[in-house]
């Protein structure tokens, strides 16, 4: 039910923002569902290699291990373990979330996995070596990874109390 | 198409697998087996939605514009636009640290810049439809992002305090 929801409300906004393509750039249609349809079939394999390994890893995950170290009663540890592994998780978007699948699986709390992915989000080793160094400078890269460092702490402290 | 990150998975798949035929038997691993696949199936449909939905968000937007509205002296509103922007025009590290890059060689300043960039890697609408929405339950993605918002703003304030206080001068 909660999926056929998401499916509409997504379905809808990309009708939306198709009919302002068609008003205004009538002709990079064809050029948007060429990408669109691109990204999908490059989705397609990972996605399914993903979710399968995300199953099978929630089997084998010690569910005692995870639920202390990142389930209710883990607290601010629990949060700092789960950014702390979220800046070390190497790879794909699809890997981190992956892992974050199973994690929840396994019991691990909202927060835990909010400050995981926000960890990964912000401290992904490679693309700052091999991106962010270079084009944008040392200075500019130590000074977005300082302050941004509570942010993972923070949102995940956040996340449960909305949830 | 096949490159580090698909061959990564697949050994991944190679090894979970493995383990848990051994571990729990062949009953358990098709069981988990056709239970996944069923559910990449129903997802599949909403997978594409946003797939469609975030291609075809970087057109709807006028580039040159947004950007002439995050430059120097923008204020927080400049902020705001700055995330924004790299929250919402698609392309990976190459293309959105090359519009930071020209965001602050137009003279906007580093707080924009951390704006910018950190708008991508927290909330990039690209990332957030098509692979977070497709791993993760909707309504934790949406208090994520929600939470996440104001971030990138408050970032970029605390960039201007630092500054005005000559901690983040190079």
């Amino acid at each position: 039910m909660n999926i056929l929801i998401g499916t509409i409300l997504i379905w809808a906004g990309a009708v939306w923002a198709l009919a302002r393509v068609n008003r205004d750039h009538r002709s990079e249609l064809r050029t948007i569902w060429q990408i669109s349809l691109d990204t999908f079939l490059f989705m397609l394999p990972r996605l399914l290699l993903g979710m399968l390994s995300a199953g099978f890893l929630a089997l084998l995950l010690p569910e005692d291990y995870v639920q202390r170290f990142l389930g209710e009663s883990s607290g601010l540890t629990g949060l700092l373990i789960a950014s702390l592994f979220g800046a070390l998780t190497p790879g794909g978007p699809f890997v981190a979330f992956a892992i974050g699948a199973s994690a929840i699986k396994a019991g691990a709390t909202l927060g835990a996995i909010t400050a995981y992915v926000t960890a990964w989000c912000i401290y992904s080793i490679l693309r700052i070596i091999s991106y962010e160094l270079p084009m944008l400078g040392a200075a500019f890269t130590r000074t977005r990874l300082l302050v941004s460092l509570p942010v993972p702490i923070l949102l995940g402290l956040l996340a449960p109390v909305v949830m | 198409m096949i490159d580090g990150g698909l061959i990564t998975l697949f050994i991944i798949l190679l090894l979970s697998g493995g383990a848990v035929w051994i571990k729990f038997g062949p009953d358990v691993f098709w069981q988990t087996l056709l239970a996944d696949l069923g559910f990449v199936a129903v997802l599949l449909p909403k997978v594409a939605g946003g797939v469609v939905l975030a291609v075809a968000l970087g057109y709807v937007l006028p580039r040159e514009r947004i950007m002439a509205l995050a430059g120097p002296e923008s204020g927080v509103t400049g902020l705001a636009v700055a995330m924004l922007a790299g929250a919402i025009f698609p392309g990976g590290p190459a293309v959105t640290f090359s519009l930071t890059a020209g965001l602050l060689a137009s003279g906007a300043d580093l707080a924009a810049g951390v704006a910018m960039v950190s708008g991508w890697v927290l909330l990039s609408a690209n990332r957030t439809l098509i692979w977070e929405l497709s791993f993760l339950p909707a309504h934790f993605v949406l208090v994520r992002v929600l939470l996440t918002l104001p971030i990138p703003i408050l970032l970029g304030l605390a960039v201007r305090h630092l500054a005005r206080r000559g901690v983040a001068a190079e």
